[in-house]
């Protein structure tokens, strides 16, 4: 510890005004402050500060999904970590150069869309094209907007929808992998779409129009074909509830979700004549869990009120299932999450006029 | 009563009830500055000798407020800058264990005739108020600066109540069995008789309007003896408040109250001292000299109260009083929130000789942050008192925490967590407003309620992101009040013409 802190005062003085790496002191910065938690004092009251901050929050999410990237690798193989790797490295890239022409601190949140933007796509895409999408997502949602906390659309989102739109067979046929039936899974296998026996086999949501169910437990399990994260839910839930419990997710969010994805659910199920899976089925299949725990609950893109969350989420959780059930798709988070971001604004400046009709009697 | 918001922070160093009688110094240092007077008007020579109880200076701006002579001595005028200095002292009252009240010839007051013919006799014992000094203590809970006397107010709250760490908790105030003697262990009956008194003088004050007293919500032995006390009182109306910061500020119980602040007839709020300092004035017509300071916070060794006269140099009041061994430590007048910093210990250069002005009921030390600590960010955090639940501290509540000054974060921009929102005393969505201030957005700031603020600082103190709130919306607010004070300007001009 005392070594590396000599070598950061050794190599300072290249990072700061006039040296030669000058342009990079956000990276000299970010690192620092990684090793080292920072010195500032608070200049004005109040005079002592709540111990959380930013990289303590993402932290979090990253801990939250720790059991799904477990999972992820037990079931689709090591090249899951490869998959990681690429989207960290060049949503990393992205991420610096913006932060030394923008002359800003390198923010933390690229370590959760790293780390989500994986979790959504499909096991066996090719690596070029993780990066590619990765890229276009960091870039187009989050660094256009002005960084993190200024981005209308959740980054990882606009990154899967734009190799979604571009390359929609890679994303939807050509890159399931049939998920490791028994242990010790895919551990020590590197996995690749050419090297699997059964390379595609279709997602538990494709499969049930063809009438093909999957059952329950594997679909709690998460040994199902699907997105690398979505397929366990007993992960997703696990962490899911640590980010609601350490208070970094909205509880109403998540409520909202699922509470108005299981109604419209139950409604369609009761209205078609059971003739589709039932609610209960619906919401482990697919990546309904995954969004309403992990994408949905983004504070920045997300109404910052209340009585906006709730609204948020019901969007959410009702265009899901029309989706899903009245158009070509046979998946619709992310459209639904991309439609309730859209919205998250209006939801606000409405939920802030009643507040502020209620304040207006106060006072 | 409904609530919103609110947080307690858990600060190592709380103070202990018992009360510390400091030494007399060897000269009082009076600032001539609080944080919300300034005895501009000066009523005395530089070299004049002074009685106890005599004005030195005058708030010339509000209501005429009067410095009083804690003691008599000689007073030197430039001997330090904005601060007038007592000294040649009189060892009044300080081996004296046996009350002041008794011994003491009662201060005469004259008593203007106009007072008593345009205000009749409630106006009369107002100006008494005023004149010893117990008026200092009647603010009005909008602005938080001294009511103006010869109003009539909607409502009064008398709050025993005190929440922020740290300043001089109502439950000791009445611990002690006179202004001078520590008597730790609960509420003393002398001091409850002094506290009723008080009320009564409050209530000939007013006409029909109502006392509000706040007490602590729960079974509490201030909260019963006092409820005891006050039985039988029909102007007096209890309400039970949870023990959470702010929730005691006169704004937030006004609003909580149903009271409207805009507008209207003020509300006045008043704490413990206060209604101990109107019965000393109206019962034995004497002025408040004795102040009960808490000294709190981690870098405290004895965190307790003491008893002192203001004007008590802040060096020989910390003397042996704070934790060295930890590097400096800062010194806050007030409570943690929303104190201002007088100083650094050890008190070097201009810092060194500075009062204790007539409003401080409480000093705060916290150590300076120095260390940068070993990735910091990664540390289960099992000491770590957070409001979020993203520490270990989460599951085991672990002790008070030795908070430094710290901001423990990197400024970022705002992510919209929400955290401002949920501890706000007054129901407003401090992130929204912070953006609109961003964009220069003034009017628009304003439309939220900005003017609901009351400057707790818990917005400031939970932010992530380590966002300035609280000061950022303070300025904010001072430059609209301003551009509304000229568009009001404007405006009467032109109507003049």
């Amino acid at each position: 510890m005392k070594m590396l802190k000599r070598s950061l005062e050794m190599v300072r003085p290249q990072f700061e005004k006039g040296g030669l790496l000058h342009k990079a002191y956000p990276l000299f910065e970010a690192t620092e402050n990684f090793f080292f938690g920072p010195s500032s004092r608070a200049a004005v009251a109040p005079f002592a500060r709540d111990p959380l901050d930013l990289k303590r929050l993402m932290s979090m999410v990253i801990v939250a999904l720790l059991p799904v990237v477990a999972l992820a690798v037990y079931f689709f193989g090591l090249r899951v970590l490869a998959v990681i790797l690429v989207s960290y490295a060049v949503g990393g890239v992205v991420e610096v150069v913006f932060a030394i022409l923008r002359k800003e601190e390198i923010n933390e949140g690229f370590l959760v869309t790293g780390l989500l933007f994986p979790l959504i796509l499909p096991p066996g895409l090719p690596l070029w094209m993780v990066a590619v999408g990765v890229a276009f997502g960091v870039l187009v949602g989050k660094e256009l907007f002005g960084g993190t906390g200024r981005n209308v659309f959740n980054p990882a989102l606009v990154g899967r929808i734009f190799l979604a739109l571009s390359y929609p067979a890679a994303m939807a046929r050509d890159s399931w992998i049939k998920p490791a039936a028994e242990f010790p899974g895919r551990l020590l296998e590197y996995a690749s779409v050419q090297t699997v026996d059964a390379v595609t086999s279709a997602t538990p949501l494709g499969a049930a129009r063809q009438g093909e169910m999957a059952d329950l437990w594997s679909l709690l399990w998460g040994n199902v074909a699907g997105s690398i994260g979505e397929t366990s839910a007993l992960a997703i839930i696990a962490g899911g509830l640590l980010l609601i419990i350490s208070r970094v997710a909205s509880w109403r969010i998540v409520v909202g979700v699922l509470g108005s994805f299981l109604a419209t659910e139950a409604l369609l199920y009761m209205a078609l004549g059971q003739s589709i899976p039932g609610p209960a089925w619906q919401l482990m299949a697919g990546g309904i869990l995954f969004g309403a725990f992990f994408m949905a609950t983004d504070p920045v893109t997300s109404p910052a009120t209340s009585g906006g969350k709730w609204a948020y989420a019901v969007i959410i959780g009702v265009s899901t299932v029309l989706i899903r059930h009245l158009t070509g798709y046979v998946e619709g988070v992310m459209f639904a999450i991309l439609l309730g971001n859209i919205a998250a604004p209006l939801l606000d400046a409405m939920a802030l006029n009643l507040r502020l009709r209620r304040l207006a009697n106060e006072g | 009563m409904k609530f919103r918001g609110g947080y307690s922070i858990a600060m190592a160093g709380c103070p202990a009830a018992e009360v510390e009688v400091a030494a007399m110094p060897r000269r009082l240092l009076l600032p001539l500055r609080t944080p919300t007077l300034y005895f501009s008007q000066l009523h005395v020579t530089d070299g004049q000798h002074v009685a106890r109880g005599q004005v030195l200076a005058r708030d010339a701006a509000l209501h005429g407020v009067p410095l009083l002579a804690p003691c008599s001595g000689m007073v030197e005028i430039e001997a330090l800058p904005g601060h007038l200095v007592l000294t040649s002292l009189h060892r009044c009252g300080i081996d004296d264990r046996h009350g002041l009240a008794s011994d003491e010839p009662a201060l005469a007051v004259d008593e203007p005739l106009h007072i008593s013919r345009e205000y009749g006799s409630s106006g009369m014992l107002r100006y008494k108020l005023l004149s010893l000094g117990a008026w200092q203590y009647m603010r009005d809970s909008l602005s938080g600066l001294v009511a103006a006397p010869f109003d009539v107010p909607q409502a009064v709250i008398v709050s025993v109540l005190n929440t922020e760490p740290f300043v001089a908790r109502g439950d000791v105030q009445l611990s002690v069995d006179t202004p001078l003697a520590a008597k730790p262990g609960g509420v003393h009956h002398n001091m409850l008789t002094h506290f009723t008194r008080g009320l009564e003088h409050l209530q000939s004050l007013l006409e029909y309007q109502p006392i509000y007293l706040v007490l602590p919500k729960g079974s509490s032995q201030l909260g019963e003896q006092v409820r005891e006390a006050v039985r039988g009182y029909a102007f007096i109306k209890t309400v039970e408040i949870p023990q959470k910061y702010p929730l005691d500020n006169f704004a937030v119980l006004a609003r909580a109250l149903g009271l409207k602040l805009r507008g209207q007839a003020a509300v006045w709020g008043l704490r413990t001292e206060g209604v101990l300092a109107v019965d000393r004035a109206l019962t034995v017509a004497q002025p408040v000299d004795r102040r009960l300071v808490a000294i709190g916070g981690p870098a405290v060794l004895e965190p307790r109260h003491v008893s002192l006269l203001p004007g008590y140099p802040l060096r020989e009041l910390l003397k042996g009083r704070v934790d060295e061994s930890r590097g400096p430590v800062r010194i806050i007048s007030g409570g943690l929130l929303t104190g201002r910093a007088v100083g650094q210990w050890p008190l070097q250069g201009q810092d060194s000789e500075v009062g204790l002005d007539s409003e401080t009921s409480g000093l705060t030390l916290v150590y300076e942050q120095k260390e940068r600590e070993f990735l910091s960010f990664m540390r289960p955090g099992g000491d770590r008192r957070s409001y979020s639940r993203c520490f270990l501290s989460a599951l085991r509540r672990p002790p008070p925490e030795g908070l430094t000054t710290g901001l423990r974060g990197e400024r970022r921009a705002c992510v919209t967590c929400g955290y401002c929102e949920e501890l706000c005393p007054s129901g407003l969505m401090p992130h929204m407003i912070h953006k609109l201030l961003f964009q220069q957005e003034l009017e628009e700031a304003a439309r939220l309620r900005l003017d609901l603020c009351i400057s707790c600082g818990l917005c400031s103190y939970v932010c992530p992101s380590k966002i300035e709130l609280a000061e950022e919306f303070r300025r904010a607010r001072e430059a609209f009040e301003e551009e509304q004070r000229a568009e009001q300007e404007l405006k009467a001009g032109e109507a003049a013409e």
